[in-house]
């Protein structure tokens, strides 16, 4: 059997796998996959809905929260689950048969597919609560998760060989990032802010992913700050920084 | 066959470094079990993980044809949160092997009952190692790794196993680890000695072990 069968064969076992162990023993499994934005979402609004009179775009608390967290969800929710693909299955790597991409292959599957079934859901339901009507423009929001999984894909891989070889930089890496979800423009507009604190801002690429998701639900007028050729060249740069990384040192040692 | 070319395998454990392997050629024929010999520490289970594939060669490259299994009784792998069945599904869609064949045989075999269809985690440990050696055996292959071979359950349960292993024998070859010259007398027709960072391989598993007794002797 040629290896494109057998690596198909054993990502699809890995998928199955995940589906049933992910959320291992909450109660209603997999369900948390959409309960959780839903309810971060849902209690998002209600809290800075009962302070201002409106979001910063459009009039939907709701939708507003929405776009900006189902965007950064679809670099973060990816990057944190396959960062830990090969570290959180690290038994199956005795299984001769098994191969360390195999497991981060399984898990890029598994969750593209949740994330994009909960923005699915949640957008919709989202739009509901808007007072205008909205004209989705696909194109925009297509090309915000495919940079964003490219991003993830790239910073996982790199990672997953770095923190193996520096557990140091590990805490370092988890504690420099934690207030990305604030800088990020999740429930901000960054081309609002203050001059030199917006550029600041826009220099992250995940604030340029949520820019460019929201672009498919608002028509804006004026610069959004949006930089198409810097999204592109940092997020493939990072893909192929983290691919480099992934193939020159063998995480085939991280199997002891 | 699996052959071995120029291998060469250092470890590093915290800070200290152990040359398994340095420069070796040699290869392991089919149709004849063989037996691993050599001192503690030597290297025979990273050996056997080599040969299994789990870990790589510094230098040279190892041939392999034929279906290697992992070493027997490896359990794990099992997901305490899924059920014996799931776990054995997983297992056999990762062979590609007939999954309801699969998971009938090992449930025969392994005589869990009820328990088959409960979560890993609530099994007694010779419960698992049951569904372990059920799953080992449920699945053909060229060659078996057994490290130190550890008989599990009841009396029956061990004659059983035993039994079956020995049937399987009949078209799969072993590689094995142990410090038991009986067991090894037992299973296996060949040896080879791993002393120094050098294999030695013998004919007759007699002569092996006459070679790593007197090498015992010397230190």
């Amino acid at each position: 059997m040629n290896y494109l069968t057998i690596h198909i064969r054993i990502v699809s076992a890995f998928v199955i796998r995940e589906i049933a162990t992910r959320y291992g023993r909450s109660p209603g499994g997999y369900v948390w996959a959409l309960l959780e934005p839903v309810a971060f979402i849902g209690l998002m609004s209600v809290l800075l809905g009962a302070v201002g009179r409106l979001p910063a775009l459009g009039t939907s608390f709701a939708l507003f929260y929405a776009t900006g967290y189902l965007a950064f969800s679809m670099y973060k929710g990816m990057e944190g689950y396959l960062v830990s693909a090969i570290s959180g299955n690290k038994a199956l790597m005795s299984y001769p048969k098994v191969s360390p991409f195999d497991a981060i292959v399984g898990r890029f599957i598994l969750q593209a597919m949740t994330s994009c079934v909960v923005t699915f859901i949640i957008i919709y339901a989202a739009m509901w609560t808007t007072s205008q009507p909205i004209t989705v423009q696909w194109s925009y929001i297509v090309e915000a998760i495919a940079f964003a999984w490219i991003m993830a894909f790239g910073v996982a891989l790199g990672n997953t060989v770095l923190f193996f070889k520096f557990p140091l930089y590990q805490k370092i890496f988890e504690i420099v990032t934690r207030p990305l979800f604030l800088l990020s423009g999740v429930f901000y507009v960054p081309s609002h802010m203050p001059h030199p604190f917006s550029d600041v801002l826009l220099a992250n690429p995940i604030t340029q992913v949520v820019v460019l998701f929201r672009e498919g639900f608002y028509v804006q007028h004026g610069d959004t700050g949006l930089d198409m050729p810097y999204l592109i060249a940092i997020s493939t740069g990072l893909l192929f920084v983290g691919m480099l990384l992934f193939t020159v040192f063998p995480v085939a040692r991280a199997r002891d | 066959m699996i052959r071995l070319e120029r291998a060469t395998k250092e470890v590093r454990m915290k800070g200290v470094r152990k040359m398994i392997i340095d420069d070796v050629s040699v290869t392991f024929p089919r149709g004849k079990s063989i037996g691993l010999l050599g001192r503690n520490g030597a290297g025979k289970s990273t050996l056997l993980q080599i040969i299994a594939g789990t870990l790589e060669l510094d230098r040279g490259r190892i041939i392999r044809q034929g279906k290697i299994s992992w070493p027997l009784g490896f359990q794990g792998s099992f997901q305490g949160n899924l059920s014996g069945e799931q776990n054995v599904r997983f297992v056999a869609r990762i062979y590609g092997v007939n999954t309801d064949e699969l998971v009938a045989y090992v449930a025969e075999f392994a005589e869990l009952g009820q328990f088959y269809h409960a979560p890993v985690r609530t099994y007694s440990s010779g419960m698992k190692a049951r569904l372990a050696f059920g799953v080992s055996m449920g699945i053909n292959f060229d060659y078996y790794l057994v490290d130190e071979i550890t008989a599990v359950g009841d009396t029956n349960f061990k004659r059983k196993s035993q039994q079956t292993f020995k049937e399987k024998l009949s078209n799969s070859d072993v590689i094995m680890v142990s410090h038991s010259t009986g067991t090894l007398r037992d299973y296996c027709q060949t040896g080879i000695v791993l002393e120094n960072g050098q294999m030695t391989y013998y004919d007759d598993i007699n002569e092996a072990i006459a070679v790593h007794e007197s090498n015992m002797k010397r230190h």
